[in-house]
């Protein structure tokens, strides 16, 4: 009879106590004999110490796992049945291009909750919060924190987003038309889909990589079955989205949300209950002492790390598309208010609550133990895996079940949201200057279910493609900071800053764009990664924010000094964007 | 404070997010099962006062 994984706390503990190996993680990473050759890491329950079925080299690389097809298997089944009958069921209301962008304007407030808290917890955002738990302990919720304040206060202010709902438009580029013209119109829609598609891009890969680690697959076979994960996983939130646009995207959204909310609540009681909130601070401390409860003293991340983050939370909140989207689809300003200031501490549980299960993989598994656990994990994977691994070691049959049912849900609220709302911004914005002529709603519907099919496509490649550096909530931060710098700063001048023109409005996007563009390029190239590593992703990253900012104020003052004419004649400026449009 | 082991913050803002989360998803649950009706009803009324049968759409 195997020992239960849990039993492993003891020896892990004594062995953290020791003081060994205080030193970072990714100073030196394991090999998978110098772990087999530690003695206390030697008691961890390996792969095949519980062999359920085969033998040989194969079976020994078969993930220890508690999930049962019969059970488990049944659990998820029932979920996905459920969500996809729900899903295909809403299509015969959708008899608009309306109905399928924005669900007809028609969500309230507790939809919209729901819609919004699914949509923005995924597989992967449960993977990024763990790794950072286990990477920086307590430290690591720190975004989760800053967003929630930042929502918060966008929400009982209305800043910028009451202006934004009343102007009655699809999308911001739409609004920024009103203000700055066409041209902005269209570069901003190319800026929001790149940063959105390049953020999204990793998003399959790594929910395919948890669900094969938590099922308990062959590791031998990762890559293979994650592709086959990958696959299916899009094929899913596809269908329905085709089919129902953003309506089927807040019906299955709010089971979702049920189902998701049940299984991050029950797994993070059975760790506090089994494990104990003791053990986890006693691990914190022993890996990365006071460090791991402040951010600021914290070697690896810094003021420059909470700086960036406050810069990201901001922007993320004004104008990251897939939140906006609820505020545009949300009956009127009023009730888009009360949807930011109700889901603003959904925000701090979305990073804290799987920050302690990646401090629960600290405290059981230890530092090291994927690189003993999965052989030729790259040095990414070392801090990713661990969440995974620990509860697939550490979930009863049942619990296991459901919380593979509440990450395929969060999964598929995820995707789904995500390729209806880069699909709004490609057909409302990017196409615009193509549709000359009024299209008919029948055209309109399928252009949409076209541009979210070639989404699709577009995921699965550049997830079987993209080779990720450093952590995933850096490169998060990095792509989506494309847009969301001159996306803020543009929304932030079209509402309250009179003097702001087209000249601003397009430094602030090149400008905005160019920084993290040149980050993510340098990176991959051998000759200058180095640099860019040393650079980091915390001050290039606010080097967008500071650069956008001065390029709309810079721009926009030179055109009103070089071209008053221009100014004056053909581009008036109206006092508030927000009183131009009326609702709906 | 019994049991936070010097970490009070974390520690709160731990049982917070559980307490939080359990309360709202029982709530969130029952009235964004009405609002879903509500929509539904005002997208069918909306399909039907501009003419447009969304049998038809669907099957386009």
């Amino acid at each position: 009879m195997a020992q239960h994984p849990l039993s492993t706390l003891r020896v892990v503990a004594a062995f953290h106590a020791s003081g060994r190996r205080r030193h970072s993680i990714y100073a030196a990473p394991l090999t998978f004999i110098e772990a087999a050759s530690i003695p206390v890491l030697a008691q961890v329950p390996r792969p095949w110490t519980r062999l359920r079925r085969g033998t040989g080299t194969d079976a020994r690389q078969t993930a220890m796992t508690h999930f049962s097809w019969w059970i488990d298997g049944s659990i998820v089944g029932l979920y996905l049945l459920a969500t996809m009958v729900a899903g295909v069921m809403v299509r015969r209301y959708v008899g608009k291009v309306e109905h399928f962008l924005v669900a007809g304007r028609e969500v309230n407030v507790y939809l919209g909750i729901a819609s919004l808290a699914a949509t923005e917890f995924g597989v992967i955002t449960c993977m990024y919060t763990a790794e950072a738990g286990y990477r920086y302990g307590f430290a690591g919720a720190t975004p989760g924190i800053i967003t929630a304040l930042c929502m918060m206060f966008v929400g009982l202010t209305g800043f910028c987003i009451k202006p934004l709902r009343t102007a009655g438009v699809m999308t911001i580029p739409e609004l920024f038309e009103k203000r700055f013209g066409p041209r902005i119109r269209w570069a901003a829609g190319l800026v929001i889909v790149l940063g959105g598609l390049l953020n999204m891009g990793v998003f399959l890969r790594i929910t395919g990589e948890f669900l094969v680690l938590v099922c308990g697959f062959n590791i031998q076979h990762l890559e293979a079955y994650v592709v086959i994960m990958m696959t299916a996983l899009l094929l899913l939130g596809t269908i329905y989205t085709v089919v129902g646009g953003m309506l089927s995207v807040l019906v299955t959204d709010f089971l979702q949300f049920i189902v998701m909310s049940a299984g991050l609540i029950a797994v993070t009681v059975l760790i506090l209950v089994q494990i104990g909130w003791g053990k986890l601070t006693a691990a914190v401390t022993a890996h990365y002492g006071a460090g791991g409860f402040n951010p600021f003293t914290h070697p690896d991340l810094g003021w420059q790390y909470v700086a960036f983050n406050s810069f990201l939370a901001l922007a993320n909140v004004l104008t990251w598309q897939t939140t906006i989207s609820r505020v545009l689809a949300a009956k009127d300003a009023t009730t888009a208010r009360k949807i930011y200031t109700r889901t603003s501490f959904f925000f701090a549980c979305r990073f804290l609550i799987p920050g302690i299960w990646g401090i629960a993989a600290l405290a059981v598994l230890g530092p090291g133990a994927v690189a003993a656990l999965v052989p030729g994990a790259t040095v990414e994977k070392l801090t990713l895996y661990p969440m995974p691994i620990f509860l697939c070691r550490t979930l009863p049959v049942g619990l296991m079940g459901l919380l593979i049912a509440a990450m395929l849900a969060a999964d598929m609220s995820s995707t789904s949201s995500y390729m209806i709302t880069w699909a709004t911004v490609i057909y409302n914005d990017i196409l615009a200057p193509f549709r000359k002529t009024q299209w008919s709603e029948k055209r309109g519907l399928r252009w949409n279910r076209i541009i979210v099919s070639l989404i699709g496509v577009f995921l699965l490649i550049y997830g079987l493609w993209y080779p990720l550096k450093g952590d995933v909530w850096a490169y998060l931060g990095v792509t989506g900071t494309i847009y969301l710098a001159s996306m803020a700063t543009l929304l932030i001048a079209c509402c309250y800053w009179s003097r702001a023109n087209n000249w601003g409005a397009a430094g602030a996007i090149f400008f905005g764009a160019l920084i993290p563009l040149s980050f993510l390029a340098l990176q991959q190239i051998p000759a200058t990664a180095p640099l860019v590593k040393e650079i980091g992703p915390y001050y290039s990253g606010m080097a967008a924010y500071v650069a956008a900012g001065t390029a709309m104020v810079v721009g926009s003052l030179l055109k009103s000094v070089l071209a008053p004419q221009r100014l004056a004649e053909g581009e008036p400026v109206p006092a508030a964007v927000g009183l131009s449009g009326g609702e709906r | 404070m019994s049991g936070s082991n010097g970490h009070e913050f974390w520690w709160l803002l731990t049982i917070a997010c559980v307490a939080w989360y359990s309360t709202v998803t029982v709530y969130v649950a029952i009235r964004g099962a009405s609002d879903i009706k509500k929509m539904l009803r005002h997208l069918a009324q909306d399909s039907s006062e501009s003419g447009t049968t969304a049998c038809k759409s669907a099957d386009n």
